[in-house]
């Protein structure tokens, strides 16, 4: 993943992993980061802090939870961990125009088979199309990662036998989804479909597109891209490793180097149509028209033709015996 | 009595002297006056013009230069308090003249202790315990004499050798450095939120008392790889397949050690309960509150819970009796 230049001050010593400005520990491996170079001073033995303000002598206060000066009350400030809130830094470009996606509706509507209304392609009406940038990470990062799992593969008296391995892998360019606007099955559609580096800073996409805004905060962002890190690796052990056709009890440990972050506006249209009097809705990938995911009606009566079709088949079978 | 005994005798354990620690003579910045430091304190306040100092010592091995500090969020009364209800309630056993004790001398302390991390490997042998279903046939007989087969289920365990490797990273190991307090009771209030971590500087630690490290760091990077072996043994253990297993035996190696020095905010109180003892330290986390300290038990209470359970016990079995 080459998402642009890194925004990261610095590297772990110890994991390789981005450091970011008010970062005091890496969120890795813990290792201490190193001190904001400033002015050397001579080494004095004897330290008395004194107040910028008023030149008075400063003491640690309890219930300020900070250095402060007795006498006109400033505030010291000392450098602690900095938990900001998540901003965006990489928005993908819009690659399909807003006529594109109304057309890819209208494809997508008449491909849904046979259960829906004949006519739901000629009569839905789009109501409204609202292309958006959501908010999600993407990261990239090697990990060393040991397993043990059940599976059948092996097993003899028992449906099981234990199994244990230690792999690298190797998770390039993963995105995870941090968006309160679209669903879980509706990023999970979408997230195959993005080039990473088809994008900038601030992103080319059509007039009005909304930028959602992230509303975790950084402490809080590391720990879900963590765990899907974890969630990936624990799919691709057992896709790969594990030998057997079925598995259980997969365990995994990480060992996470190089992890880089960049927090990414992904480009999607949502848009709502309405058949009969309903109103349904479908988003569309912002660079992969063909990407669709959304919410159609059935045809009640199809339904019903085939329960019957399939009922009378079925005791006709059932007579014959 | 030397300056710096009270915190020495405060910290002191029970039944050792108190070590003579030479002192150095330095000038307060603030009025000139001539300081008594210990080599083992950080800081020191004037006692003609009250100025706190802080003094920066060139580093060695043993003594670096803090990299962190955890700041005091308690103060001394909400501290006391702490305490004082921890007196009242932590064992139904203590002696009554120790939950009724006042508090004696109290003093806070920023304590040095290091951050132990590492990456951790090991390669394990296990037995794994899988588990099986055998269905078997038995012949009874019923109350009319009439002999019944009937089947039953029990359950077997297949045992199944395994072997691997396993890596993890080791995070937050906090040992002491301190021979004041052992390792032991500084566990005893933990945790301290390490989200709060400051980056040291002089004035996160101005007008208090902290002490320099005593014990050398290879003692304290033992004490962090004990702990970290004992964590990576727990690891190991959730970390097995199958149903169940026995017999793990593994082989550690912790690389990329380090250790950082932080120092973490406490409170030392001593409660005298009686003349004719020591008194009892009691610990308060400045962070969190959390109280720790040995409590005096009481023989005659202990006694009289074991005689009222018997006398249940016998009690419950005469009226059960028909």
């Amino acid at each position: 993943m080459t998402v642009g230049e890194s925004t990261a001050a610095s590297t772990c010593a110890r994991c390789h992993t981005a450091i970011e400005a008010g970062d005091l520990r890496c969120a890795v491996c813990a290792q201490a980061t190193p001190a904001r170079q400033s002015a050397r001073e001579e080494r004095r033995e004897v330290v008395v802090v004194r107040c910028d303000g008023c030149g008075a002598a400063v003491r640690y206060d309890e219930r300020a939870q900070a250095p402060r000066c007795a006498f006109c009350g400033s505030v010291t400030h000392v450098e602690g961990v900095t938990d900001p809130m998540e901003a965006m830094d990489w928005q993908l470009h819009f690659t399909v125009a807003p006529e594109a996606a109304q057309a890819s509706l209208q494809t997508w509507l008449g491909g849904l088979g046979w259960l829906r209304p004949s006519d739901l392609r000629q009569r839905a009406r789009l109501e409204g199309l609202q292309p958006i940038w959501w908010a999600g990470w993407a990261f990239r990062a090697r990990a060393l990662v040991s397993w043990t799992a059940d599976s059948n593969a092996g097993s003899r008296r028992a449906d099981w036998a234990p199994h244990a391995g230690q792999t690298e892998l190797d998770f390039d360019a993963l995105l995870v989804p941090a968006t309160r606007g679209l669903s879980s099955d509706e990023t999970h559609a979408l997230v195959g479909s993005y080039d990473l580096e088809r994008g900038d800073a601030r992103g080319q996409g059509p007039e009005g597109a909304f930028v959602e805004q992230f509303d975790v905060q950084r402490s809080a962002a590391r720990q879900q891209i963590i765990a899907a890190a974890h969630a990936v690796a624990r799919q691709r052990v057992t896709a790969e490793h594990v030998p057997g056709t079925r598995s259980r009890h997969v365990r995994t440990e990480l060992v996470i180097r190089g992890l880089e972050t960049r927090r990414c506006g992904l480009p999607a249209y949502i848009l709502a149509y309405r058949y009969r009097d309903r109103v349904y809705r479908a988003v569309i990938s912002g660079q992969h028209a063909g990407r669709v995911i959304g919410s159609a009606p059935y045809s009640w009566i199809k339904i019903s033709l085939l329960a019957a079709a399939v009922a009378t088949a079925a005791l006709l079978l059932l007579t014959m015996r | 009595m030397p300056p710096t005994a009270g915190w020495a005798t405060l910290c002191a354990l029970p039944g050792r002297d108190v070590e003579v620690i030479e002192t150095r003579t330095l000038e307060c910045e603030g009025c000139g006056a001539a300081l008594q430091v210990a080599p083992s304190e950080r800081t020191v306040v004037c006692p003609y013009c009250a100025a706190p100092s802080t003094i920066e010592r060139p580093a060695t091995r043993d003594r670096p230069d803090p990299t962190f500090t955890v700041g005091f969020v308690l103060d001394r009364e909400r501290a006391a308090e702490r305490a004082r209800r921890w007196l009242r309630t932590s064992n139904p056993f203590a002696r009554s003249a120790f939950r009724a004790a006042t508090l004696d001398a109290t003093r806070s302390v920023y304590l040095p202790a290091y951050l132990y991390g590492a990456v951790a490997h090991a390669d394990y042998s296990a037995s794994i315990g899988e588990h099986y279903q055998v269905v078997e046939t038995y012949t009874t007989t019923d109350a009319r004499g009439r002999t019944q087969v009937r089947r039953r289920t029990r359950t077997e365990t297949e045992w199944r050798a395994l072997s691997g490797r396993y890596a993890s990273y080791v995070r937050d190991v906090v040992v002491t450095a301190s021979r004041a307090l052992p390792n032991a009771e500084l566990h005893a209030v933990e945790p301290f939120d390490l989200r709060a971590l400051r980056r040291y500087d002089p004035a996160m630690v101005s007008g208090w008392t902290s002490e320099e490290p005593s014990l050398g760091q290879q003692e304290c990077l033992e004490l962090g790889r004990q702990e970290a072996q004992a964590s990576l043994e727990h690891e190991l253990r959730r970390f097995m397949p199958g149903d169940t297993h026995r017999g793990l035996r593994y082989q550690p190696s912790l690389q990329d050690e380090v250790l950082d020095l932080v120092l973490l905010p406490l409170w030392i109180f001593a409660v005298r309960y009686d003349t004719a003892k020591e008194p009892v330290r009691i610990v308060v986390n400045g962070q969190t509150g959390k109280v720790a300290g040995k409590v005096p038990l009481s023989p005659i209470k202990i006694g009289l819970a074991i005689a009222l359970l018997l006398a249940l016990v016998v009690a419950f079995y005469l009226g059960a009796k028909p």
